[in-house]
């Protein structure tokens, strides 16, 4: 009883989920747009994200190379470490260590924003103040994700190559042309182009989740942690479930 | 309303840097692919592109010139590459430059190399087409060094079952085993013995003989008795008959010395070593000599015995001195 | 759709004193098995402050977010100046919208915004392309209203339990709505600044002649607005009469309201 009542949850969650999305197609792309509302989304969501997604990056760069470099080593290919790194960072590492550090960030805090203000009754505030809270708080949020990841993640990998050209530095000489060089030698639009459109995905899910979560989120202080918190968790799960849509997607359409 | 633009301003120089990186990718992408230079088209045919894609560099030289632009199939046995060249070089590539396809590094990506030539030709226009050249591209190098080593696979391989075949071989226990040899060896021996003892047989009934002829001794009393003469005769034939076998002995053992000559003479077989023991050979070859006199002169005499009264005439017809060179021989023998 | 319900920020009124302004006919609106309103029927006359008295849970909140459009009733009439509320299209809704102030129970101020932004909101969203200068004077008059001129620039964060409820108060008036709802004005407000509060409501009520629905267990507020209180029970309007009337009733379920 216990199982088929659970099935039934999450089978109401994904429903409600998706109506929620198909919502932000129907409603949300409408006009009026709150396009003062979206430029300061934007600016909390992307630009205060910077720092924080350019440091792990950073360090993921500079780990992956100081790791890769033993087994190129055994096998006499360090010369390719630069493109190893670049490959890994652009197609896979750069654009998931920043939606999931984005969703760690941004869906929290949107989850906790909005479930706060559910609770408090904000959002009925709203919609009694002649505005549509869908269209106000959750179009602007899910567009600034969408639009922001994409950004961060290509000012990310740029900031994760930087690391990588420190980390190749630790061992070896090279200089930063020859290492950029060797980096955009070897890829290829079928690496950048696939990696860049999954992150708008990556955003709109981040963005998505956390709206939804903070709009049902259930009454009392508990309620709004327990809305920051699942919309993590749900974002980051989705967060690789696109990743693996995606690799297929492009492998069906050839550009791998 | 102030902070607000000042947000407005940082969001807007983020979201610039942003897109300005993400153009610079693209175009340092695009730079590889020759798309955002000014460039123009050659094109040449190969008859096997060894896995060459669209997108793959072109040098020049050796130099990075351009990339493949397209791959176009014209018939089972020629395929057409068009390959964007900056136009840069268009000046240095004259129209009898060849075009050949090979390998970045030792196992990197496909390349058209563009090779000048040594006669002057004019400078390419677009869409000219270059002859094709066939490197000695990695692959066929990769490939004669695999049929190289397969060649010395096979080799080794034949050197290894020769080895353990010699190495089980009867020869090399023949030439091992100390039995074998010492047995051989006996053998000679027997066979020198043999025919000392066959030499000395014959002497004995030279000596038999000549009393005989003297009518001396027993011999001579027994052959007046004629009762006696039937006997002798059957005992004649039994002789004959073991002269006989000796002789085929001797035959056979006379091939053997040939095949075993013939042996050392090619220096082949591993009796070869065995037998350049001169001094062993030579009493070989000695012992069958005697043995083939022995068995001769016996038959002479068994055949002189037969006709028991012609004795005298027909040992006299034989030369005497003749006679007492092979005696003196024999016994010497 | 009347071209009546297109409102202007200096609109007369429609409605004559005494005139219907909410009829509520047969409304039902349960919550899966939860049946909070079964055939609840309610008149409100302009200039007519009604009390709605009832135990928590009871859908004294679900009746006036069913009013204003909030949630959606699963049966039954709610007409506001003769527009069917559950009926409307969301644009028509939101003209009903700008004639009824809700003053909610956690006085949902957005916490983002400093309180000049909090009192700017409604009026952006309701009128775009109003004047700045006319949306400072109406800011201003509001606070000056609820006589807390000085905290223009606050933030909700850095401003008592009082002053956030006449902050509220004044979000709800500058509108100047012709029907206000009250959602438990008085809660979780000490004795003082309840009072306060009362007399405010009745100060603003009768400066701009609005009608209002207050849902209160605050007996002294309930004393002091109500013109005439309305006990929701089980669903249904239980009993009506004037607060006087009530409180000598000999009826056990209305005297457990009074008795406290």
């Amino acid at each position: 009883m216990a199982l088929i009542e659970d099935i039934r949850d999450f089978l109401d969650e994904t429903g409600s989920i998706t109506k929620f999305t198909g919502n932000f197609f129907t409603n949300g792309l409408k006009p009026r747009f709150e396009v003062k509302e979206l430029l300061a989304q934007c600016y909390s969501i992307g630009y205060k994200s910077l720092p924080l997604i350019g440091l792990t990056n950073f360090i993921m760069g500079l780990v992956l190379t100081m790791q890769l470099r033993p087994s190129l080593l055994k096998y006499g290919v360090e010369s390719q470490l630069p493109v190893m790194v670049g490959i890994a960072i652009v197609r896979e590492i750069g654009p998931v260590i920043a939606a999931l550090i984005f969703a760690g960030k941004i869906a929290s805090s949107i989850g906790a924003e909005l479930g706060s203000m559910k609770v408090t009754e904000q959002i009925d505030a709203m919609e009694v103040s002649g505005t549509n809270p869908y269209k106000y708080l959750v179009a602007t949020r899910v567009l600034a994700t969408t639009l922001m990841l994409p950004i961060l993640t290509i000012l990310g990998d740029a900031i994760s190559l930087i690391g990588a050209y420190i980390g190749v530095n630790i061992n070896s000489v090279t200089s930063l042309n020859l290492f950029f060089a060797q980096v955009f030698q070897s890829l290829t639009f079928s690496d950048l182009l696939p990696a860049i459109i999954k992150t708008f995905f990556f955003g709109f899910a981040v963005g998505m989740v956390g709206c939804y979560k903070g709009f049902n989120s259930i009454k009392g202080t508990r309620g709004v942690g327990i809305s920051a918190n699942s919309a993590v968790v749900l974002s980051s799960v989705i967060i690789f479930f696109i990743d693996l849509l995606a690799v297929q997607f492009t492998n069906v359409f050839g550009l791998n | 309303m102030a902070k607000q633009t000042e947000n407005n301003i940082k969001l807007g120089v983020f979201v610039l840097v942003g897109l300005l990186a993400m153009m610079l990718a693209f175009y340092l992408i695009g730079n590889n692919s020759s798309m955002f230079k000014s460039s123009f088209i050659l094109k040449s045919r190969f008859n096997n592109l060894d896995g060459l894609k669209e997108g793959n560099n072109v040098l020049f030289s050796g130099m990075q010139s351009g990339t493949v632009k397209s791959i176009t199939i014209i018939n089972d046995t020629t395929i057409e590459v068009a390959m964007l060249i900056d136009t840069k070089i268009q000046a240095f590539i004259h129209s009898t430059a060849l075009a050949a396809i090979g390998t970045e590094g030792l196992m990197g990506n496909k390349v058209v190399n563009i090779q000048p030539a040594k006669q002057i030709g004019v400078a390419v226009k677009d869409g000219d087409f270059l002859a094709p050249k066939r490197f000695t591209s990695m692959d066929q190098m990769m490939e004669t060094l695999s049929k190289t080593n397969s060649n010395v696979a096979t080799i080794s391989e034949a050197l290894k079952t020769s080895v353990l075949k010699l190495d089980t071989s009867e020869v090399l226990n023949l030439l091992n085993d100390k039995e074998i040899g010492i047995s051989i060896k006996s053998s000679l021996k027997n066979i020198n013995a043999a025919s000392n003892n066959a030499s000395n047989m014959t002497a004995t009934l030279d000596m038999v003989a000549r009393q005989i002829k003297q009518g001396k001794g027993a011999a001579g009393l027994l052959l007046t008795d004629t009762a006696f003469e039937g006997n002798l005769k059957t005992s004649m034939l039994k002789i004959k008959a073991a002269a006989d076998n000796v002789n085929k002995a001797s035959v056979q053992l006379n091939s053997m010395t040939a095949n075993i000559n013939h042996d050392i003479a090619d220096g082949k077989g591993p009796l070869h070593a065995v037998l350049r023991d001169t001094a062993i050979s030579q009493k070989i070859n000695a012992s069958i000599t005697n043995l083939q006199k022995g068995s001769e002169g016996f038959t002479q005499i068994v055949e002189a015995l037969k006709h028991n009264f012609l004795v005298r005439g027909y040992f006299r017809r034989q030369g005497k001195t003749q006679k007492k060179d092979s005696l003196n021989k024999l016994s010497s023998n | 759709m009347e071209n009546s319900t297109q409102t202007e920020p200096k609109a007369n009124k429609i409605i004559p004193k005494g005139e219907p302004v909410i009829i509520i006919e047969h409304l039902y609106k349960s919550f899966g098995k939860n049946v909070v309103l079964k055939d609840f029927n309610l008149t409100v006359k302009a200039e007519e402050n009604v009390v709605v008295l009832g135990k928590s849970g009871a859908g004294k909140s679900v009746l006036i977010k069913c009013i204003i459009g909030l949630l959606k009733p699963d049966k039954g009439k709610i007409l506001v100046f003769g527009n069917n509320i559950p009926e409307l299209s969301a644009d028509e809704l939101d003209k009903v919208r700008t004639k009824i102030g809700f003053l909610f129970q956690a006085n949902a101020l957005y916490d983002s915004m400093t309180v000049r932004e909090n009192l700017e909101f409604p009026l952006r969203r309701h009128w775009i392309g109003l004047k700045q200068k006319e949306i400072d004077k109406m800011v201003l008059e509001a606070l000056d209203n609820v006589g807390l001129k000085n905290t223009v620039d606050m933030l909700p964060v850095e401003l008592s339990g009082g002053m956030l409820k006449r902050i509220a108060l004044a979000r709800t008036l500058i509108l100047k709505p012709e029907i206000i709802l009250y959602d438990e004005p008085t809660t979780g407000l000490d004795p003082v600044t309840a009072r306060e509060i009362d007399n405010l409501i009745l100060k603003l009520q009768k400066k701009y002649h609005t009608s209002s629905i207050v849902i209160s267990h605050d007996m002294n507020c309930v004393k002091s607005i109500a013109d005439r209180v309305v006990l929701l029970l089980d669903g249904v309007c239980y009993t009506e009469g004037t607060y006087d009337e009530l409180a000598q009733s000999k009826d056990e379920k209305i005297n457990q309201f009074f008795e406290s």
